[in-house]
């Protein structure tokens, strides 16, 4: 189990969140698995004819949207055990990200020294790090619905404070980043977190 | 706590209404920004475009419930309401913006008269070209320059990058330096067609309707009148023009959040009754909505003092992200692709954190704020 946790964060940090997410769904049936009426699938993973839904970000991310049945899922153990690959795979895309911001802040200066002298930024490749150790643990938990909404909503949050430190340049559709704006979405069609309690 | 008068009742009042026409127009527009024409007479434009001209520039007597335009509060309070109704929409429409707040500091009387004449018709969108590719929130160090033409003007020569509305702008702003030092960095009024500029419209996540583009000038002539703040000291006629601006397009950001965080509380309450957090999200909601029109009020009594507009942008661009967040969650899965307007506005709230100081620069200015007093006065 937890090799296929790091190979899922291994794979999305080397190879970004298509490959990532083929790997988080080896071997699932998505039309009857996936929670909602659309699920996020590797674009090159579906077949002729299928009914999909296209969006501009994830097509360049080399992601597109299946339609499924909705609820309720066929297996909720293997939609579980989908929900903290996923979560893995986001962790890798962070450690991706994160990496490029750091090279990118290296070269950036402001007044006379490189914007990743800063302490307000140094301060968040730290909290952003120890938020990443914790998540990995946390992705190792048993598959309790509100921890695995809870990990994935401190997903969000983690992915958005890496898209923070690129500036204008992150927020640009062309950039490598976009995978985290991505992200957030191909999770919000894996994660049943209707009814969870805050 | 801001208590509404019967003007500030009607100002809000008038422009909830033109928040559900900017509305409806919202997908269409993030889906093509370039398309404008059918929205450029609707309601909400003619309005907003009544209100944010001068007098002397408007075409039919302005109503009542228009703000004044001096007033931050009035016009937050009208914000607001319209970026509930949707920012990108709002961002779209031809407007002054903030070329118009910098014209109005700076510009003498024939340069705000080219300036509004040009943009009354409704159709010519403005620009305010500050940031470089390669210099973001340190602008001082900005490389485009104005180099002397040898008869009295100016020849501009640089990039500027993620400019709203600048590869479809018809006059607006561009600053350049004419020497080394801070002081030397000035604000030309570039009016187009113009020779050796060069625009280039990018690719956003979000926030399309804004228009985000790329310029580049090769010798772009600049009459020796077109340079802003000729009449000025020394010291009031670029950089400080441009903060003191940002003091107060900061607060319109603020107001931005605020209407997003509103609009999206409001729709997952509509979509997905008893949803879990809704009560506490529309509480923090309406807290970031009385902190904004009390910074706005503070601005209107003390326009130097920027602690909390940068405070009420601080907290207001977080408490938008996290709404947004939530309310992706809260749809249920696959929410965000069955409910396109949302999932929009998913995408659109995260610019505020990189317009008029990121983030990091405005913890900077609130704790220089705290540190001289200005929490407390
Ligand atoms: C939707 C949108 C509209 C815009 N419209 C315009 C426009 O019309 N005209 C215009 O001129 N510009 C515009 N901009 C550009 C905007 O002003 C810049 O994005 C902003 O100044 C930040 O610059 P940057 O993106 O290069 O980030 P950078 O300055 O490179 O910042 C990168 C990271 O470093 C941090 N950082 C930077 N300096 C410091 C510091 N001193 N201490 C600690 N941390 C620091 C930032 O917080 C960020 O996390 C727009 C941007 C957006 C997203």
């Amino acid at each position: 189990m937890s090799t296929s946790l790091r190979q899922c964060e291994r794979i999305a940090r080397d190879e970004g969140l298509a490959a990532g997410l083929a790997m988080a769904i080896a071997g699932a049936e998505v039309a009857t698995t996936a929670p909602g009426r659309w699920a996020a699938v590797p674009a090159e993973s579906v077949r002729a004819g299928a009914e999909v839904r296209h969006d501009s970000l994830a097509a360049r991310e080399g992601v597109t949207f299946l339609a499924c049945q909705g609820r309720p899922p066929a297996a909720p153990a293997s939609l579980a055990e989908i929900g903290r690959l996923l979560a893995a795979v986001r962790l890798g895309l962070v450690r991706r990200l994160l990496d490029h911001a750091v090279e990118h802040l290296s070269e950036r200066v402001a007044g006379d020294e490189p914007l990743i002298r800063k302490q307000l930024i140094t301060g968040t490749v730290a909290d952003t790090m120890a938020e990443v150790e914790l998540l990995r643990e946390q992705a190792h938990a048993p598959h309790d619905p509100a921890a695995l909404s809870d990990l994935h909503l401190r997903l969000d949050e983690l992915g958005w404070q890496v898209l923070t430190l690129f500036g204008a340049a992150g927020y640009l559709a062309d950039h490598p980043a976009r995978a985290l704006h991505v992200s957030f979405l191909v999770a919000n069609t894996w994660i049943d977190r209707e009814g969870v309690p805050e | 706590m801001i208590e509404f008068d019967d003007r500030l009742r009607a100002i809000r009042d008038r422009h909830r209404e033109a928040a559900e026409d900017l509305r409806s127009r919202a997908l269409a527009i993030d889906a093509d920004p370039e398309a404008m024409e059918p929205h450029l007479d609707s309601p909400a434009y003619l309005m907003i475009r009544e209100s944010s001209m001068p007098a002397a520039h408007r075409t039919s007597a302005t109503a009542a419930a228009s703000p004044d335009r001096g007033s931050c509060l009035e016009n937050i309070v009208g914000l607001v309401e319209l970026f509930r109704g949707d920012v990108g929409a709002l961002l779209a429409c031809p407007s002054p913006a903030l070329a118009g707040v910098f014209v109005e500091l700076l510009g003498d009387a024939a340069q705000k008269e080219r300036f509004y004449r040009r943009i009354s018709d409704g159709r010519t969108w403005s620009f305010f070209a500050m940031t470089e590719a390669g210099r973001g929130n340190d602008a001082t160090a900005m490389e485009t320059r104005l180099e002397r033409d040898g008869s009295g003007g100016w020849l501009l020569h640089g990039a500027k990058r993620y400019i709203g509305h600048g590869a479809r702008g018809g006059v607006g702003v561009v600053f350049g330096r004419t020497g080394r030092s801070a002081l030397s960095i000035r604000a030309a009024l570039v009016e187009l067609p113009v020779p050796g500029w060069h625009a280039e419209r990018l690719d956003m996540v979000g926030l399309r309707g804004a228009f985000l583009s790329e310029l580049r000038f090769d010798g772009l002539p600049v009459a020796g009148d077109m340079l802003l703040g000729e009449h000025l000291p020394v010291t009031r006629r670029g950089i400080w023009g441009a903060l003191t601006t940002f003091n107060n397009m900061r607060m319109q950001i603020a107001a931005a959040a605020v209407g997003t965080a509103l609009a999206m509380a409001e729709y997952v309450a509509e979509h997905r009754k008893g949803a879990p957090g809704a009560e506490p999200v529309a509480a923090r909601a309406e807290a970031a909505r009385h902190l904004v029109y009390e910074a706005a009020a503070r601005l209107d009594r003390s326009p130097e003092r920027g602690y909390l507009s940068s405070a009420a942008k601080l907290g207001a661009t977080r408490m938008a992200v996290e709404t947004a967040h939530w309310a992706a969650a809260a749809l249920g899965p696959a929410g965000l692709l069955e409910h396109p307007l949302l999932e929009k506005w998913t995408r659109d709230v995260r610019a505020f954190e990189f317009m008029d100081g990121t983030g990091n620069i405005q913890r900077l200015h609130v704790a220089r704020g705290y540190r001289s007093g200005d929490a407390d006065a």
